[in-house]
């Protein structure tokens, strides 16, 4: 398989209020997601997964690094080529009432983008716009209402629908379930995964929620305040995970199951995540890593490869049992 | 009104009132709102109640009479084109007969309340500080200093590094986790006998979420604060709760406790909702989900008002549902008797 996207070495700063400063909201990340694959993004809010999605798909300019479709840069294309060429690299926010406009109809909406686009006849467009919505299925009685007549999973539905009606090869999902109630969510994520196989999609999932992460995806990142801390197969991740803050997540999650079955033991993180204009030293981790030795302030972990495509940035990520698979709290 | 129940008897309380003393009784508590031409009611007869220094969780879908239920104890619904009749018996009253000046002496001093969005609960234009103190004045006669000591000594007890300076900061200048710690001290500082948090940690990180979750299961159990938890990750119920109601199109239709409903629900709505979390074991695989969607109040379906989206149905299920007691459980299902229902994933 090819890799459609690579990231490599990207930063995106951002000036802070004081004008001398930068805020840099994601810093020196590399990764590539192959073809037809789901890449998983995870962080709390605030570590720059959001931005990165919004790169990724041009929205968002590099400050350092790049980022590559099928191995070219985007921003590279003139301006009328970069339209173009995003219709095949598409992202879905969070907020579905946000995203649709209320003075359209449902089909207006979904037929937009081909209007943008240009493509086909008047007739054609509003028959593939139909089609679409059919895919999502929503009906044709759905398709002539306003946003505020339909309910939250059927506004999200509309969007994938918009989405998908360009037929891009990849697209970013940006917390595209978090609004949703449990059963809708199900749903969400059933229709993703039919929308995957039929239009051979590439996706990256960008999700706070760790249980809709690593259901849907391949490989999955974890992001923490900018740089990517831990990056590997869905499954290892989820059976042991290497890095501190990784571990701290999942354990963070509560499981709906009786307590007689659970086995896992809490580690609760002290602090929160800190300024983003004084980026902590070494291991930025290390202000609320229950772990932390000096070391970890005073020099950046590297990037490691700890089992065949399974990396960390800890200093002892792999290392002797420093870092058990269940790491008990201080 | 679209719905009219024949049988007026709840069985819930017919066989519990021998078991220990009662802090919270709600009894056929039902809500009715008025759109200008119409009654429809948003909650049927819901009855449950909470034991000092209890855990119970509230789990339902958006639109299911959760919240509701909170803001009918603190009577906190609108006066007008709004109709609440039942009783929610509370430290020897009756809060549905209780006018706005009781109320008011029961609301933050004996039950305390956390709502979802600490921003929008918080009021911008006043120090963390001030807004503390001016809930402690409200209910006890104390000095501005003793009151602010109080104050302080609320914002250290949740946590907040340096409270003193934290008491003169603007909430805007606080982080999610930070403003959520000081709506608990705020809920916290009259010592209230009940806390009400309607889905607390719906806003914040996970990681911040262990921490006020935490933080919450610490102070109730120190200081002995019964805690109504309203919330629709039933992660957090299975971890923090004794006990717990599914709510369903303003009916509760399964209660019982925790670990026991987990293991093997009773009502299938309860069972939809288990099994339609995604689990990282069965990886990609194709998630159960409730087909439909939660009723409108002015549209509820006669008989059980989940049939329209349960894969259990039968002819039976076109009957009105009673609560059906099963030891220290009940369901609002006939078929709970002979329905195996999946439980947690494990």
């Amino acid at each position: 398989m090819s890799d459609i996207l690579t990231v490599e070495n990207l930063g995106i700063g951002f000036p802070a209020r004081q004008r001398h400063q930068v805020i840099k909201a994601v810093d020196g990340v590399d990764f590539r997601v192959a073809q037809g694959e789901t890449f998983g993004v995870i962080g709390e809010s605030g570590s720059g997964k959001s931005t990165l999605g919004r790169c990724i798909v041009c929205l968002v300019r590099p400050s350092s690094g790049r980022i590559l479709h099928d191995g070219a840069d985007p921003f590279a294309l003139g301006a009328g080529e970069l339209r173009q060429h995003r219709r095949t690299f598409q992202i879905i926010f969070q907020d579905p009432n946000a995203a649709l406009d209320p003075r359209m109809t449902i089909l207006d909406s979904v037929r937009e983008p081909l209007d943008v686009a240009r493509i086909g006849t008047a007739q054609e467009r509003r028959r593939r716009a139909l089609t679409m919505l059919d895919r999502v299925a929503l009906s044709l009685e759905l398709a002539n209402r306003y946003p505020h007549e339909i309910s939250g999973g059927q506004k999200q539905r509309a969007n994938i629908a918009r989405a998908l009606v360009l037929e891009p090869r990849l697209i970013v999902c940006d917390e595209v379930v978090a609004a949703l109630d449990v059963s809708i969510q199900a749903d969400m994520l059933n229709l993703f995964a039919e929308l995957q196989r039929e239009f051979s999609l590439t996706y990256v999932f960008i999700s706070h929620d760790l249980r809709v992460v690593a259901h849907v995806s391949d490989r999955v990142a974890v992001m923490y305040f900018g740089k990517l801390v831990e990056l590997g197969p869905a499954q290892a991740i989820m059976a042991a995970p290497q890095h501190p803050y990784t571990q701290a997540l999942l354990s963070a999650e509560p499981e709906p199951i009786p307590a007689h079955l659970r086995t896992k033991e809490r580690v609760i993180l002290k602090g929160e995540i800190p300024s983003a204009l004084e980026p902590p030293s070494g291991c930025r981790f290390h202000t609320r890593c229950p772990l932390a030795v000096a070391e970890c302030s005073a020099r950046v972990p590297e990037w490691r490869e700890l089992s065949p495509g399974h990396f960390a940035a800890c200093h002892f990520a792999g290392k002797s049992a420093a870092v058990p698979a269940t790491a008990s709290p201080v | 009104m679209t719905h009219v129940e024949t049988n007026t008897s709840s069985p819930v309380h017919a066989k519990s009132s021998a078991r220990g003393e009662r802090l919270l009784e709600v009894r056929d508590l039902s809500v009715s709102f008025n759109d200008g031409n119409d009654w429809f009611e948003v909650l049927n007869k819901v009855s449950f109640d909470v034991k000092p220094g209890e855990t119970v969780g509230v789990v339902g879908e958006s639109g299911c009479g959760k919240s509701l239920t909170a803001l009918s104890i603190l009577g906190l619904l609108p006066r007008r084109g709004c109709r609440r009749t039942g009783q929610i018996l509370f430290d020897g009253g009756d809060l549905v007969a209780f006018g706005e000046g009781d109320m008011r002496k029961v609301r933050g001093r004996k039950i305390g309340m956390i709502f979802q969005e600490p921003m929008s609960a918080l009021d911008p234009v006043f120090t963390v500080g001030y807004q503390i103190t001016e809930t402690v004045r409200a209910h006890f006669k104390v000095s501005s200093r003793e009151a602010h000591e109080r104050a302080v000594a609320a914002l250290a007890a949740v946590g907040i590094p340096s409270p003193s300076n934290c008491a003169a900061m603007y909430p805007m200048s606080l982080s999610g986790g930070m403003r959520q710690r000081v709506m608990i001290a705020m809920a916290l500082v009259c010592e209230p006998q009940l806390l009400i948090a309607d889905e607390p940690t719906t806003a914040l990180d996970v990681t911040i979420q262990a921490q006020i979750m935490d933080l919450l299961e610490e102070l109730s159990q120190r200081t002995g604060t019964a805690l109504l938890f309203i919330t629709h990750n039933l992660g957090l119920v299975a971890e923090s709760c004794s006990r717990m109601l599914t709510m369903y199109a303003g009916q509760v239709v399964e209660n019982g406790p925790v670990d026991e409903i987990l293991s093997r629900p009773l009502h299938p709505y309860t069972a939809g909702l288990l099994g339609s979390l995604p689990q990282a074991k069965h990886r990609k695989s194709k998630l159960p989900s409730i087909p439909g969607r939660v009723p409108s109040p002015r549209d509820m379906p006669a008989g059980c008002r989940f049939a329209p989206r349960c894969t259990y149905v039968e002819a039976g299920c076109r009957m009105s549902q009673q609560l059906v007691g099963h030891g220290a459980r009940h369901a609002r299902c006939w078929r709970s008797d002979t329905l195996v229902l999946p439980g947690a994933a494990v």
